[in-house]
């Protein structure tokens, strides 16, 4: 069905420097090498778009499996398939030039992945990538007569709690009120027109909340949801995925980049923090990437075919469920078999595995709140102590002291800053995510394709979280958390080099 | 006339011929790493009540071990089952078992573990050791936590009538099979076997094998 669907085809894909687009790409390439031609528009900067893809197919991990297979043909195969454009959503036809958007009139479908995935980013920037991006996208899958898959997310449902169907009302908010998305948008963009990134900010988050999304994200895409929806000209496919993690199996178990909603979870755990506020029946809607992957790759054959549902979610809340209180000490026993199998700090290693960490819902919300109060008195008494200038040893452990309880109290401000942009998710609300098309969808994948169909109903959560989630965050999450780098691989000799066919059409 | 020898087993009661270690005190690692505090004192507790009864009554002893363990998490019996293995069991294995064990294995006999601890401990086990089968307590669960409460059939002290079912189930001839046991529990496993085994027995498990002439073989 897939591979029918992709042979001889041409797509467009944005996005394929993220997380997710990295995964889907290489999984399409590694299953389904007759695709026609795949071009990628990809934000160059100072090195150019080809320049970049080549660093990235060459050192990032996600790239492991296409490597693995083709060596040094690598650089041949990608470049009998991918045509690599130089592009820029915040500009007026992704600030392609005509012959390249000409190149893309025979596009079959456009799979849009790109958008900034910081939870309360600079709205401006929010608006114009997430909001304002994807009807750039819009504009060329039109001018293609091309249907066009849009990756949004489950949390455009917004602060709601409960079961939470496949279907977009447009111009109706998450908490009811009804809207017009282009005059929402318009307003939105004069009222952010501020100096200051912080101010800029507080509106947004506070334009979001007047329409009950929990941040300026969800906001952000909840708007191109509605926007594109509204847009009888195009042939629309939404898909939304859950919290994003690590690959379950695809390109490797573990495999992350950046910081998703589980890392910073697990970054509190690696601290003396073990009371974990969430509500403990709530559920943690988490899915792999590889499944994110599958669960689009399913989705482009079923618009290629002409037989896709207008949304599918993408989530394991309704399929297969997790709640907070699993998940809590399922990380736990993730951090025990982890220091068991050698990894870990010494903290960590002598103390932490010993203190399983436990959900605290209601009055125990705020910890970090009620350990300052204690902290803040005798980080005063230390220094007025210093000041007096008494004994060296006196004055030598009362400073040592001090750059502790300074360490801790800057720990702590991470952790309520973490903690308040989590709580809606971990705390605030239940969502149940409908994934019935998804499922529907996969059951009719014959045999042969069974290797991307979507299974995220039979994950073991259990060995999944222990096994691969938790190993998965602490090698390419939690570093950066620590403010540590994440190492790629290294690059080929010589390094990877697309041969000139991708660069056709380029500026 | 000779018995193909893949029709044979060997059964090896865990306790004694392989494992130093009585089970209560694996019920006692779990119980002590419980998930919080609070919770590991109120299970070290209960088993605490339960110690008096060894001697006397080591049915009720034994229920009222595991009831130690109700509530706690599948994932947590899972996780910790595999990790008591790996830093309690794994480096304390006898020699003299791993040895029978290897001379069975060599025999081309269907190896069985037998145990009375918790599958979570001894699935490990048995994986580590290669055996072909093993039998072990398993632990009721409703919604995925313990109720404190062992599935039928209980494994204690290994009956003769589950000893000829598992034979049946398999097509063993018991008649030709070997059984190692260690403590005056084993007796009914090893009576059932025709080619029995003490190993490194107890004082009343090693005048069984005198009067029955039973190989002994010491540690």
């Amino acid at each position: 069905m897939i591979a029918e669907a992709l042979t001889g085809r041409q797509l467009v894909l944005t996005g394929v420097t993220g997380f997710v687009g990295k995964v889907y790409l290489v999984m399409l390439l590694e299953h389904f090498p007759g695709v026609g031609k795949i071009s990628l528009l990809i934000r160059g900067g100072s090195q150019g778009a080809l320049r970049r893809f080549e660093a990235i197919a060459d050192t990032s991990p996600a790239f492991r499996p296409l490597r693995e297979r083709y060596g040094s043909r690598l650089g041949e195969f990608l470049g009998e398939r991918l045509q690599i454009l130089d592009a820029d959503l915040d500009r007026d036809h992704c600030g392609l030039s005509d012959p390249q958007r000409h190149s893309l009139r025979s596009a079959d479908l456009f799979v849009h992945c790109a958008g900034i995935t910081d939870f309360d980013p600079d709205p401006k920037k929010a608006l114009n990538t997430n909001t304002l991006g994807a009807l750039q996208v819009a504009k060329l899958a039109k001018a293609a007569h091309a249907p066009m898959l849009h990756v949004s997310t489950c949390y455009v449902a917004g602060e709601r709690d409960g079961r939470i169907e496949e279907s977009l009302r447009v111009g109706h908010a998450p908490n009811g009120t009804l809207f017009d998305p282009q005059s929402t948008v318009d307003n939105a963009l004069r009222a952010i027109h501020k100096p200051r990134r912080g101010d800029r900010i507080e509106v947004g988050k506070s334009l979001a909340r007047a329409l009950g999304w929990s941040n300026i994200y969800t906001w952000s895409k909840g708007l191109a949801e509605h926007l594109l929806a509204s847009d009888p000209e195009l042939q629309l496919t939404i898909v939304r995925p859950a919290i994003v993690e690590c690959a379950h199996s695809f390109p490797f178990p573990g495999w992350n980049e950046g910081i998703n909603t589980a890392g910073p979870l697990a970054w509190l755990i690696s601290t003396a923090f073990r009371r974990l506020p969430a509500q403990p029946t709530h559920r943690f809607d988490i899915i792999p990437v590889d499944e994110v992957a599958r669960g689009m790759l399913i989705t482009t054959a079923a618009i290629l075919h002409g037989t896709a549902p207008k949304i599918v979610q993408l989530a394991s809340s309704t399929l297969n469920p997790l709640t907070f209180e699993r998940t809590i000490e399922l990380t736990g026993l993730g951090l025990r078999r982890y220091v068991r199998r050698g990894g870990g700090t010494e903290r960590e290693r002598r103390w932490f595995k010993h203190l399983d960490p436990v959900p605290a819902s209601g009055g125990g919300w705020f910890g970090p709140i009620a350990i300052r109060s204690w902290i803040q008195p005798i980080r005063d008494g230390l220094s007025t102590l210093i000041e007096r200038e008494p004994p060296t040893p006196v004055a030598e452990k009362a400073q040592s002291i001090l750059k502790q309880l300074t360490r801790t109290q800057g720990d702590l401000d991470r952790i309520e800053d973490l903690l308040t942009l989590f709580k809606p998710f971990i705390h605030d609300h239940n969502w149940q995510f409908v994934a019935d098309n998804i499922v529907e969808l996969s059951n009719k994948l014959p045999p042969e394709e069974s290797a991307i169909a979507f299974t995220l109903a039979h994950i073991d959560w259990c060995q999944y979280w222990v096994d691969v989630e938790y190993p998965g965050l602490m090698k390419w999450s939690i570093p950066i958390l620590r403010g540590q780098t994440v190492q790629a691989d290294l690059p080929s000799v010589p390094p990877l080099q697309i041969t000139a066919a991708a660069r056709v059409a380029s500026k | 006339m000779s018995t193909d020898p893949t029709h044979t087993a060997a059964f090896f009661r865990a306790e004694g011929t392989l494992l130093p270690r009585p089970t209560s005190v694996s019920v006692a690692w779990l119980a002590a790493n419980a998930q919080g505090i609070g919770e590991r004192i109120v299970r070290l507790g209960t088993l605490g009540l339960s110690l008096p009864l060894w001697p006397a009554d080591r049915r009720t002893a034994r229920k009222l071990s595991w009831s130690a363990l109700r509530g706690m998490s599948q994932d947590r019996l899972t996780v910790l089952g595999e990790e008591y293995f790996h830093l309690r069991l794994k480096d304390s294995l006898r020699p003299v078992g791993l040895d029978l064990l290897a001379q069975a294995k060599k025999q081309r006999r269907r190896t069985v573990l037998v145990s009375d601890s918790l599958d979570v401990i001894i699935a490990p086990l048995a994986a580590h050791l290669k055996v072909d089968d093993w039998i072990a307590n398993r632990m009721e669960l409703r919604n995925n936590r313990a109720t404190g409460r062992l599935i039928d059939p209980i494994i204690g002290s290994f009956s003769g009538t589950e000893l000829r079912s598992y034979a049946d189930e398999h097509g063993l001839q018991l008649r030709q099979s070997s059984g190692y046991g260690a403590s005056a529990e084993d007796a009914v496993l090893l009576s059932a076997v025709g080619l029995p085994c003490a190993v490194a027995p107890d004082r009343a498990l090693r005048a069984m094998a005198h009067n029955h002439q039973w190989p002994v073989v010491n540690a």
